[in-house]
């Protein structure tokens, strides 16, 4: 990851290092035109977002580092952009799938259930980690899981989101075996473990999540006194 | 009510002379036209704002821009009238539907919003950090009195951007990738929203991209948002995207922008566009 990182600055570096080379900044910013047709469209994006800074890349994120890290892509969400509107192939799969596995990190003491009521303030905030302009502030207020922006959760809940699968009833459905809490846990971790270049946010990699929200949210989906499940 | 008169008129006036597919078209009806083509829940989500459409707020914004388009100001005193939108100087019926594109002058491609600053500072003279070029969001602003204004002379209009120069090209392919790249710490990227039909975040029914007949209202900016209660811009909906997608701000005009705008743009090529639409 952060070797990765290097690469792609020090890249950056040299393009500009060319520019300065042969044309001085002034001119290099003239010659846009000509310059962009010589990329890649794959480049030129890069280009546009780093070199030509088309972002505010030193404003600084929640979780450390600034919105250039947010904007340097990682394998999986190389791989998964790479394959535009179509769908995923075999290949990408298994790859995906397999960095996914590997950044899996069980708690320490074992998979257990939290708090649903804690779980269910987590599946229904928003809040957390926008920055650019009204930054969201962590001091104040934690951030949440946003799971209502696409999945349906409690039945009495109409504002849910479609773009996940609905996820009422979720333990009445399931059990509670360990099998289906390491599964579950596992989804909400690294979902492209189990369904490659999904939507869904990593959110135990990523470190949306902490472990202690995850096993709340856990327990909203899997306890028996849970509103999901009633 | 008065205003749909108003808006009425000159259609009744051109309608013997303009036949062709190119010619305004009022925004409600150029909608309705569309919801009778396609069944569409984005479409149809509002009946509110359908209602609401003939009288919409963004009408009065679009009569102030065109007093200041015609007002001499600026430290050179002069008006908006020779400012060349791609299709002429002075020519805003059609010129919206065909942006972003290159323009020889700048040597750039250039979006409504970045035209009309380069107009601004050069036929009128106006510094950068002047409020009329440097606020560009809000219904008070100039710069939004003025996109409302000359967008709505396209309203009806297909969606049309050149294509013709290479750089273009490449910044239309550009923003294809920027459209489908996923970063950030959610992994989002503009396709996670805006890729499926009827695909709903809480109650808010998303557009599809791959849909051209939804797309077109998508990117019918300027809009009135009524839950901003304020006329919007395109700028304005990809800085939102990106906050929303938690990968920081986007700089108003940058290069990355007008490729993504574009590349949108490109998406909705041949379907009329809703000028000024209004948006929840």
């Amino acid at each position: 990851m952060f070797t990765h990182k290097i690469l792609t600055t020090a890249g950056g570096l040299a393009v500009l290092g060319l520019f300065g080379l042969f044309a001085g900044d002034s001119v290099a910013e003239d010659a846009s035109a000509a310059d962009y047709s010589a990329m890649t469209p794959q480049e030129l994006a890069d280009h546009l977002i780093i070199e030509k800074a088309g972002f505010r890349l030193n404003e600084k994120a929640q979780e450390g580092g600034t919105t250039q890290d947010r904007l340097t892509q990682d394998g999986i969400q190389k791989a998964c952009s790479a394959l535009g509107k179509r769908s995923i192939d075999s290949t990408t799969a298994s790859k995906v799938t397999s960095i996914a596995r590997e950044s899996i990190k069980l708690p320490e003491g074992g998979i257990k259930l939290g708090d649903w009521s804690k779980g269910e303030a987590v599946a229904r905030s928003g809040y957390g980690f926008r920055i650019g302009h009204r930054n969201d502030n962590h001091s104040k207020r934690n951030p949440g899981g946003n799971c209502y922006a696409c999945h349906a959760l409690a039945p009495d809940e109409f504002t849910y989101g479609t773009l996940g699968p609905s996820l009422t009833g979720y333990g009445k459905q399931r059990g509670n075996s360990d099998a289906i809490l390491k599964y579950t846990y596992e989804v909400i971790y690294n979902a492209h473990t189990y369904f490659p270049c999904t939507a869904m946010p990593r959110f135990g990699h990523n470190g949306v999540l902490t472990q202690q929200q995850i096993s709340d949210v856990m327990a909203y989906l899997l306890d028996p006194k849970s509103p999901v499940n009633k | 009510m008065f205003k749909r008169i108003l808006f009425a008129i000159p259609i009744v006036l051109t309608m013997p002379g303009t036949l062709s597919a190119d010619s305004y078209k009022a925004p409600e009806d150029v909608l309705k036209g569309l919801i009778e083509k396609v069944d569409s829940k984005y479409l149809t989500q509002s009946e509110q704002n359908l209602m609401m459409m003939a009288d919409n707020p963004a009408y009065w914004t679009a009569e102030d821009g065109e007093a200041l388009f015609y007002l001499k100001r600026g430290p050179n005193n002069a008006s908006l009238e020779t400012c060349d939108f791609g299709k002429g100087p002075g020519v805003l019926e059609g010129a919206y539907v065909e942006m972003p594109r290159y323009f020889e002058d700048t040597g750039k491609v250039m979006d409504l919003e970045t035209r009309l600053v380069h107009c601004m500072t050069t036929i009128q003279g106006f510094p950068k950090d002047d409020p009329a070029v440097k606020k560009r969001h809000g219904s008070g602003s100039d710069m939004m009195k003025l996109q409302t204004f000359i967008a709505g002379k396209s309203s009806g209009y297909p969606w049309n951007p050149p294509l013709n120069h290479p750089v273009e090209k490449t910044m239309r392919d550009a923003g294809k990738v920027l459209f489908y790249r996923r970063a950030g710490n959610m992994d989002f990227s503009c396709n996670t929203c805006h890729g499926a039909t009827n695909k709903r975040i809480r109650a808010s029914v998303l557009p599809n991209i791959n849909v051209p007949e939804e797309w077109t209202k998508a990117i019918s900016w300027p809009a009135f948002r009524v839950g901003h209660d304020n006329v919007r811009s395109s700028q304005h909906r990809v800085r939102g995207c990106y906050w929303q997608m938690r990968q920081g701000r986007v700089e108003a005009g940058s290069d990355a922008s007008i490729a993504l705008i574009l590349y949108w743009t490109d998406a909705a090529r041949g379907q009329p566009a809703i000028l000024p639409d209004m948006k929840r």
